[in-house]
């Protein structure tokens, strides 16, 4: 077990120097950032002294271990745009991420879950066929347009709503549904083909040879296993909503860490688009990590086996 | 009760009500109200602090609420005296002397002395500071409210760069900023600007409060709050909801939106950003843009004015000028013309009668709405061109880097006169100039060192009527763009000041219904 969570643990740290050195090189060839801070027009002497204060004068590998030695300590640089620690910039947004990410998660399973055992149930039936249009929909209708219909609506229209910001538990409503709405359409697909696989096994059909009610079938012999795989994604969809929720966070300008990837992207921030990757890649290496050890830990044929 | 006391009783209520009542309401005058903007660009705490100003406008809408300059743009002046109630040059051009405003304060009741211009002065470090630095000899203060800026050469642009493109001539008070340092400034900033601050929430807000000290006359508007939305319908919904006030950059459709929706107003500006076509081979005999023929037929292709009215909805200035008309030493050229006739002609006369394929057409990506339509007008005279959309930074460094080739819509928005855009844009050595021309250049270099202002501005007129004659540029228009005000703003600041594209001063603002 010790040799498996050590070879475990060497591969999450080789993902991350990986993950480090590709968001590394790919800012980079996003362009220079130096003309973004200037009007075009700026003197030659203006730009080199931008370059100098963000430290792009320096050979791109002297760049790179400098990145690596901060990184090592905690360090993620400063914000070329904020003059801040990038750190403090995450951390002083991680708050509303989190609170977006809980509220859109919280809908995704309240819709998805229920709605994909209904559709598991009656396979064939009206619920499944309303399940499917409503994953295709889901999984095929983009969230900025979802936000901006539903500022039209509830905003503007019927006024019940705030239409952007932070602040108020209204202000979540939205921005929650627009980010949910995806995932709740992915978490209802694997649901109901999660429910399926278990429905169809031999200790289900014992469970109703005994003559158990069907409801408990359902409800304590097959929801149980069945929702071990969409717990499992529901952990790194919990990562993936807090760190990338760079459409929907723009759209109801909320102040969370998504939109600070944005607003590093459009100025090429290069200290805060590698701070805000390497961070949220750290959290799905580790919550990956965590899972596979739990795995072995259950399974031990999957520890044998590895 | 004698007869003369009941008489006298009602007397005694009225003031006595006057005095309870009056002591707890506002006096006329005082700052009321408050305005809120949907902003479109991510606030910086660097822009609380003008020794960070970076070149690019954005940070001035901040800085005109927090901070005062010694001079700056004002309505109907281009550089109005604020904290310095005069200047002098001397007739050598080697010394200014400024002398302050009496009994200025900043925020925190400290008076503006002349230790703090100089401190300003030395502590900045943004945009053109090596510049400045390099060319300013001494500082010498006389007392508090005098102080003279001592150069090592005579340097007629001086006052351009110390209070008109930089932030250097914007003080800020040295015994605070040595106080709390360079970090806790920017998290506290104390200015002598119109307004205080009052707290930042990164990503969200900034909140100020009238300072009703301010010396130029106490702001009509008690509190402002700048709201981030980045987003530009959902800028619209939150005007439309009265969420808030001023809605920036509103463009299209939208823009046509505000237009129709009953209680809020559009609010169109001409910014100083003139948009321009730059033929980057015309110094390559063998390329069909070395004949300025083929460079005049591809300005007379464009139809700036439907252009102007299909993507700007009409707001837009035409121009004939890569400079902005609002800049010292303008020279205004003849109004652009549209003849696609004639620009066939050209062509045909150039050795064209069927055109050319003109290769690549580059642009920086967010102004492909712009690009396209003079692709069209350039096709349609037989000059065809593929577009190129750079992403805004590959695009700027590509620019000045010269690698670009053929076509390149260009623009800038960058503060100066007249010299400073020709010193970047025509004359040998400029950071985006392809190629020169001697006589430009001599004529260049003779103004540099001209210290008599007419003969200064008869040299810079001359090079930019060279510029025209030749076909150098296909200059378009002065940007226009619209922004939207709902119906609690009675004065927006909005165009006040020339090329500006931003509220300000905010001490004129107003709100409609108190």
């Amino acid at each position: 077990m010790t040799q498996y969570i050590a070879r475990r643990l060497g591969y999450s740290l080789v993902s991350l120097f990986l993950l480090s050195l590709t968001i590394f090189l790919f800012v980079r060839l996003t362009g220079d950032p130096a003309v973004l801070f200037v009007e075009p027009g700026a003197s030659q002497a203006d730009l080199d002294s931008i370059r100098e204060q963000f430290g792009l004068d320096r050979s791109i590998w002297v760049q790179y271990a400098s990145f690596v030695a901060s990184l090592a300590q905690g360090d993620f640089g400063q914000s070329f745009y904020y003059r801040t620690p990038v750190f403090e910039l995450y951390l002083s947004r991680l708050p509303n991420s989190l609170m977006l990410a809980l509220a859109a998660m919280a809908f995704s399973l309240l819709i998805g879950i229920p709605s994909g055992i209904l559709a598991a149930v009656r396979v064939g039936g009206f619920w499944d066929r309303a399940g499917k249009v409503f994953a295709l929909l889901g999984l095929s209708v983009p969230s900025f347009w979802i936000g901006l219909v539903m500022i039209l609506f509830f905003s503007v229209y019927l006024e019940w709503l705030p239409s952007s910001g932070s602040g108020t538990p209204l202000h979540v409503l939205m921005p929650a549904f627009a980010l949910g709405w995806y995932f709740a359409a992915a978490h209802m697909r694997l649901t109901r083909s999660s429910m399926l696989e278990v429905l169809g096994s031999e200790y289900i059909k014992l469970a109703r040879l005994k003559g158990l009610p069907e409801s408990l079938v359902i409800a304590k012999h097959a929801f149980k296993n069945a929702l071990i795989p969409v717990l499992t994604l529901a952990g790194i969809n919990l990562v993936i909503m807090i760190n990338v929720a760079v459409v929907v966070e723009t759209v109801f300008a909320w102040p969370g860490i998504g939109r600070l990837l944005y607003e590093g992207i459009t100025f090429r921030d290069f200290p805060v688009v590698q701070g805000v990757v390497v961070m949220g890649g750290s959290m799905i290496v580790v919550v990956n990590l965590v899972i596979d050890i739990l795995y072995a830990v259950i399974d031990p044929r999957i520890r044998l086996e590895a | 009760m004698s007869r003369h006391m009941r008489h006298r009783r009602p007397l005694f209520v009225v003031l006595a009500l006057a005095l309870i009542f009056g002591a707890g309401a506002a006096r006329a005058g005082d700052p009321q109200g408050q305005l809120t903007w949907g902003v479109h660009t991510t606030l910086a705490p660097t822009w609380f602090d003008p020794a960070e100003t970076s070149g690019i406008v954005t940070p001035y809408m901040v800085m005109y609420a927090l901070h005062d300059a010694m001079l700056k743009p004002m309505p109907g002046q281009a550089l109005a005296p604020a904290l310095a109630e005069s200047w002098t040059s001397s007739e050598d051009a080697l010394s200014y002397e400024f002398i302050l405003r009496k009994g200025v304060r900043f925020h925190n009741g400290d008076e503006v002395t002349a230790e703090d211009v100089k401190f300003s002065f030395e502590r900045y470090r943004g945009a053109a500071h090596k510049l400045l630095k390099d060319r300013v000899a001494a500082i010498e203060i006389g007392d508090a409210r005098h102080i003279r800026f001592q150069l090592k050469k005579p340097w007629p642009d001086f006052l351009t760069y110390y209070v008109g493109a930089t932030g250097a001539g914007w003080i800020v008070p040295k015994k605070y900023v040595e106080r709390v340092g360079d970090d806790g400034f920017k998290k506290a900033p104390v200015g002598a600007g119109p307004y205080k601050f009052v707290s930042f929430t990164p990503g969200q807000e900034l909140i100020l409060e009238a300072f009703d000290q301010y010396w130029r006359k106490t702001p009509n508007v008690k509190r402002l709050v700048l709201r981030l939305i980045p987003d530009e319908s959902t800028r619209l919904a939150a005007l439309k909801r009265g969420e808030i006030d001023i809605a920036y950059s509103m463009t299209g459709e939208l823009a046509e939106e505000v237009e129709r929706t009953r209680g809020l107003t559009p609010k169109p500006i001409v910014v100083q950003t003139p948009f321009w076509l730059y033929f980057a081979d015309q110094w390559d005999a063998k390329s069909p843009w070395h004949d300025q023929r083929v460079r005049l037929a591809a300005s007379l292709a464009i139809d700036r004015a439907g252009n102007n009215q299909a993507l700007t909805q009409g707001y837009s200035k035409l121009t004939g000028s890569i400079i902005p008309e609002s800049y010292e030493y303008f020279w205004a050229p003849p109004a652009p013309a549209y003849d696609p006739a004639k620009a066939k002609q050209l062509l045909a006369d150039a050795g064209y009668p069927n055109g050319f394929d003109a290769g690549d057409f580059y642009c920086d990506l967010a102004f492909t709405k712009y690009a396209e339509p003079v692709l069209d007008n350039l096709r349609t005279v037989g000059i065809r061109a593929r577009l190129r959309p750079l992403e805004r930074a590959a695009f700027y460094s590509a620019y000045g880097d010269k690698s670009l080739k053929n076509i390149v819509l260009g623009s800038s928005g960058a503060y100066g006169n007249a010299a400073t855009r020709l010193e970047a844009f025509v004359a040998k050595g400029g950071t985006y100039v392809y190629g020169s021309y001697p006589d430009i250049d001599a004529l260049f270099e003779a103004q540099a060192g001209e210290l008599d202002r007419k003969r200064r501005e008869a040299l810079l007129h001359k090079i930019q009527q060279l510029v025209h004659d030749r076909a150098i540029y296909a200059p378009i228009w002065q940007l226009g763009t619209s922004n939207g005000l709902g119906s609690r703003v009675g004065e927006s600041g909005l165009g006040l000041i020339a090329g500006y594209p931003f509220s300000a001063p905010y001490e004129d603002l107003t709100v409609a219904h108190k």
